[in-house]
């Protein structure tokens, strides 16, 4: 049977009226005016993933020393895509969509072949059916794997390899990748641009081994310093426009943290293992390979933690879970306390967050194309969060009428790529020597 | 074992801050009995010590410094951890050889986990592994985007050694701590009023088996710079 496939990536501009979204190498644009979604825009990454190295079924019956390494991805998806940081999955994936401040363009990592692509959002009136148009293209000698901008509107890359690059958003040649402006010996996994309270540009990355370092910018070869406490790889990192010194991150610990990154202090952490626990299942059981004999070993991460523009929230979700947990943060102290948990139809694939609303996608792939968005607004009156069921059902209405017969986001449903990848940067300690 | 590849999850242990890592039961004798604390932290560090010649030398012309050795090849640690103990227990009145000591651990990974913000004044890279391969560059222990680590852990002024005996390997080194905005090379007449040079030169294994051999020794010193001021 044929399937939408879900979307693994969203953003939103800031007044809400137009959203995008990534749908396997596909990204689309919609425009809402109140009432409905319309598809404006639509790119296709026509670049085909080089697979060679994606371990399939007739590979593991080649080498049994590369089927050993694999591990499968919770069950949850098909056997021909696995995820693991030795044997990463090469698709032609998109992923970390962005959208400059200027909301003039998007920008997205592909690994398909290890590029950064511009996507110029034109303007009513400068389009006839399709608002995106590819700019540029610019490739990397290693997989990009997060991006922030600069207040001029530079791009900063980091990679999977551990380095760091700046490109420039505006031209639109081809450029030589210079040095990395910075770097770990380890897969990075968020970068974030920041500032202090006078002014001063610093660039935050975090890795595969439990680091954040925080390095001046544009001066990125004087380290300011490092932040300690994670135990386990972060994943997502995120700071509060609210409160510009703060810093929330999260990963493979049962704790996500609060820091105040300028004077290098942790000021909270809030453990999220009891609320968690009861929604667990069978998809964070630990792959084969690092499984026990009674095949009960449960390993789990956050994905992403976001932080609410205006309100002293934040929001995280445990990777193959549908539940969206909301956390309070004391505004003087920095303390984490529970707000509440949002029950979602279905597994989160992503969040993102903008101007107080909160944007997830679910693996819907059981849902008879629905629920591919949920948009969760913060209700004044009564102080909670809750799903705009009036708008998500008019996007995702919208979504299933234009996309239906859509060939690029069309797949066999055992061809949804892995929605799962985060679990699989745990370290287990495999190499003894 | 010859190689270790520095990007691969060891079994390692290290601590999660500076302020966890227990110094004492490397350094027993400058721990203070009544309260507890150290009386002196690590301030010259080797990294990649191999079998631990250069510390062994290094120990008694600094009896006043901590001197730590970084290794990431377990057999090679386990050698360098019995020789010190050796030289302790046939030292125990002169107590020598109480301040070196070794450590399994991935320097390029985690140095930060050890020390704090310019706690060294030295840091000694002999003989590093020339990684020949052209996309093996980046497992170099000494890179544009490494050497801004140890700028971190290098106090102003603080020194970075580097010796090998593979030309191509040193002009690297060279041109990247040349290159990189918190180092400056030192020049000859530096060096050869170094104490450290000589010993670098003539202490270590791998250093003895280049003289056996009649090898040629390429030394370059480099001095830590002040931050810009304008950041």
């Amino acid at each position: 049977m044929n399937v939408i496939h879900p979307f693994q990536a969203v953003v939103s501009n800031a007044s809400g009226n137009q959203i995008y979204v990534v749908s396997k190498s596909t990204i689309l644009a919609y425009k809402y005016d109140g009432k409905e979604y319309r598809l404006i825009g639509k790119w296709v990454d026509e670049v085909e993933g080089n697979h060679n190295h994606a371990p399939t079924e007739s590979k593991n019956a080649k080498s049994p020393s590369q089927a050993k390494k694999m591990r499968s991805n919770g069950g949850k998806s098909s056997k021909k895509y696995t995820s693991d940081p030795l044997f990463p999955i090469i698709t032609s994936q998109i992923r970390k969509l962005r959208l400059s401040s200027d909301e003039s363009k998007l920008i997205a990592c592909t690994d398909s072949d290890k590029s950064i692509i511009i996507l110029r959002i034109l303007l009513e009136g400068e389009y006839e059916d399709n608002c995106l148009k590819l700019t540029k293209r610019q490739p990397f000698p290693k997989r990009p794997n997060a991006l922030t901008i600069t207040d001029r509107e530079k791009l900063i890359i980091a990679d999977k390899f551990g380095d760091v690059y700046e490109m420039d958003a505006y031209k639109d040649d081809v450029q030589e990748i210079k040095e990395p402006i910075l770097g770990h010996v380890s897969m990075l996994t968020d970068i974030l641009f920041v500032r202090d309270l006078q002014g001063n540009k610093y660039i935050i990355t975090s890795d595969r081994d439990e680091h954040i370092k925080i390095s001046h910018y544009p001066q990125c070869y004087v380290v300011d310093k490092w932040l300690f406490g994670h135990k386990q790889f972060i994943s997502s990192l995120c700071n509060p426009i609210w409160k510009s010194q703060w810093l929330f991150s999260a990963g493979g610990d049962e704790c996500v943290f609060a820091w105040d990154w300028i004077n290098g202090e942790k000021l909270a952490e809030f453990n999220y293992e009891k609320l968690i626990q009861p929604h667990l299942s069978a998809a964070h059981l630990a792959s084969e390979r690092f499984q026990n004999e009674s095949n009960d070993i449960i390993e789990y991460a956050v994905s992403t933690i976001v932080s609410l523009h205006t309100l002293p929230f934040v929001a995280f979700f445990v990777e193959a879970t549908n539940i969206l947990i909301i956390l309070e943060v004391c505004p003087n102290t920095g303390v984490l306390s529970l707000k509440e948990t949002l029950e979602l139809p279905y597994s989160i694939v992503s969040l993102s967050e903008s101007h107080d609303e909160l944007e997830v996608t679910c693996d819907n792939r059981s849902a008879g194309s629905d629920h591919f968005v949920e948009f969760i607004t913060h209700n004044k009156q009564n102080n909670c969060f809750e799903i705009d069921t009036q708008r998500s059902d008019s996007f995702n209405r919208a979504v299933a009428l234009t996309l239906k017969d859509e060939e690029s986001v069309n797949v066999g449903s055992d061809d949804i790529y892995p929605l799962y990848n985060m679990i699989s940067l745990k370290k287990h300690g495999e190499h003894y020597s | 074992r010859a190689h270790s590849n520095p990007f691969s999850d060891h079994q390692l242990e290290y601590p999660l801050s500076p302020e966890e890592m227990d110094w004492s039961k490397l350094y027993p004798e400058f721990k203070d009995p009544t309260t507890g604390d150290m009386t002196k932290k690590v301030t010259v560090a080797d990294i990649g010590c191999g079998f631990g010649g250069l510390m062994v030398d290094l120990s008694p012309e600094f009896p006043d410094d901590l001197i730590l050795g970084m290794e990431i090849r377990v057999q090679v640690t386990n050698y360098v951890e019995d020789r010190i103990i050796a030289l302790r227990n046939n030292n125990i009145e002169s107590k020598r050889y109480q301040n070196i000591n070794v450590l399994r651990a991935n320097a390029m990974k985690f140095l930060p986990n050890f020390f704090t913000k310019g706690q060294l004044s030295k840091m000694f890279f002999c003989f590093p592994d020339p990684h020949f391969k052209q996309r093996k560059h980046k497992a170099r222990i000494i890179t544009n985007t490494l050497l801004s680590e140890y700028a971190y852990v290098l106090k102003e002024g603080g020194i970075v050694y580097t010796i090998t005996d593979v030309e191509d390997l040193h002009n690297w080194m060279v041109k990247h701590l040349e290159e990189h905005p918190l180092f400056e090379r030192l020049d000859r007449t530096w060096e050869n009023g170094d104490k450290c040079v000589s010993i670098m030169l003539n202490a270590t294994e791998e250093g003895k088996k280049v003289e056996r051999k009649k090898g040629d020794k390429f030394v370059a010193c480099f001095k830590r710079l002040p931050n810009p001021s304008d950041l």
